[in-house]
């Protein structure tokens, strides 16, 4: 029988933001932060972070790459809440204002291992044409005031329109297996 | 108790001849099943795609089940509808999947179809949209009276998740 007290155990992610693919944008910077349950802390390592701004090479791979890292150990007693990268890239328009060119989320995986993920990146739509318009003109686009809504699942469906970009940010976290230590049975 | 985590995404849709899709999804268990934490259905949002035909969501799922028994294994189903600039809805299609069995994390894909009607309904839907949708949802996860139907093929969901099991040796199950 196990003991009553819960048990705490230790997830550490050590990774990378390490491209994207944005085909019609360019000079982005991308900000990271963690979205987890209320059974998780995080006890070392930052949990948010902002890259610096890159251009796309100029060879034929136009990658934009960040090689941004990412290390963050969490505690918790719990799966439920289990922490998700957000990720939130912005980049100049045309007139020159910081605009959000898209927002992601991916759970952290579950497994010991090196994992690469690739994420869809959305930004939020105006269903008007005129506010489409003057948001376009004045660089006010739709924000989140709070990106780390993009890791929830309740409210969306008040979201109306979406244009979606699918670009792709290579994220390779990888635990490393020393600490992973998990009551449960994941394989 | 045996627990079950369902920790995961619902990553898209692709193969809809509509865009702006957004989906609506749930998710069943049996009676010996009892939601812990998290929420059992949801709405994703509308999701335009700009380049190539995947519709994405990256729609999170944090489900954590207590149960005593194995039958009523928990079945994510799905209803895709789209979205047009009028902000009228037309339904796309229904599915379902099983979330599996193995602890682990596991790549779904879960294919959809939609009511087909009499010819004049198709019709309408051609022009002025709408079309027949099923009053009882839970038609789309079980096969009772499926018979009466005549369906045609929408496109598929794509899921991402995980499965975390634990207390199942217990219960003598092998996992």
């Amino acid at each position: 029988m196990a003991t009553a007290s819960p048990s705490v155990f230790l997830l550490m992610v050590n990774g990378q933001v390490e491209s994207a693919q944005f085909p019609e944008y360019d000079d982005l910077y991308c900000k990271y932060c963690f979205v987890y349950g209320q059974d998780w802390a995080p006890t070392a390592g930052l949990e948010e972070g902002i890259s610096q701004i890159t251009s796309k090479s100029q060879d034929v791979r136009q990658a934009l790459v960040w090689n941004f890292p990412i290390d963050v150990t969490f505690k918790s007693t719990n799966p439920y809440g289990w922490p998700q990268i957000v990720l939130s890239v912005y980049g100049p328009d045309v007139f020159g204002n910081d605009v959000v060119r898209g927002y992601g989320a991916v759970h952290v995986p579950f497994s010991p291992g090196r994992h690469k993920r690739t994420i869809p990146m959305f930004v939020p739509e105006s269903t008007s044409k005129l506010q489409k318009f003057t948001s376009w003109f004045m660089g006010r686009r739709p924000e989140y005031t709070d990106p780390k809504v993009v890791a929830q699942g309740e409210g969306r469906e008040d979201e109306n329109a979406e244009a979606e970009i699918p670009r792709s940010t290579w994220v390779s976290l990888c635990p490393s297996p020393a600490w992973l230590m998990l009551p449960f049975c994941p394989q | 108790m045996a627990e079950v985590h369902v920790i995961g995404q619902i990553i898209g849709a692709s193969g809809f001849s509509e865009s702006s899709l957004f989906c609506k999804w749930g998710i069943h268990t049996g009676a010996a099943w009892k939601l812990l934490s998290g929420v059992r259905e949801g709405q994703t949002q509308v999701d335009t795609p700009q380049i190539g035909d995947m519709a994405y969501w990256s729609h999170p799922i944090d489900l954590h089940f207590a149960t005593k028994g194995l039958q009523g294994w928990p079945r994510l189903h799905f209803q895709v509808w789209s979205q047009d600039s009028f902000g009228r809805c037309q339904l796309a299609g229904y599915g379902f999947c099983h979330v599996p069995s193995s602890p682990g994390t596991h790549q779904l894909a879960c294919p959809t179809w939609r009511p087909l009607g009499s010819w004049r309904e198709q019709l309408a839907r051609a022009f002025v949209g709408g079309g027949p949708q099923l009053l009882h949802g839970d038609t789309i996860y079980s096969g009772a009276d499926r018979y009466r139907l005549h369906t045609a093929a929408g496109g598929t969901v794509h899921l991402e998740i995980g499965l975390l099991l634990r207390n199942f040796d217990r219960y003598g199950v092998e996992c």
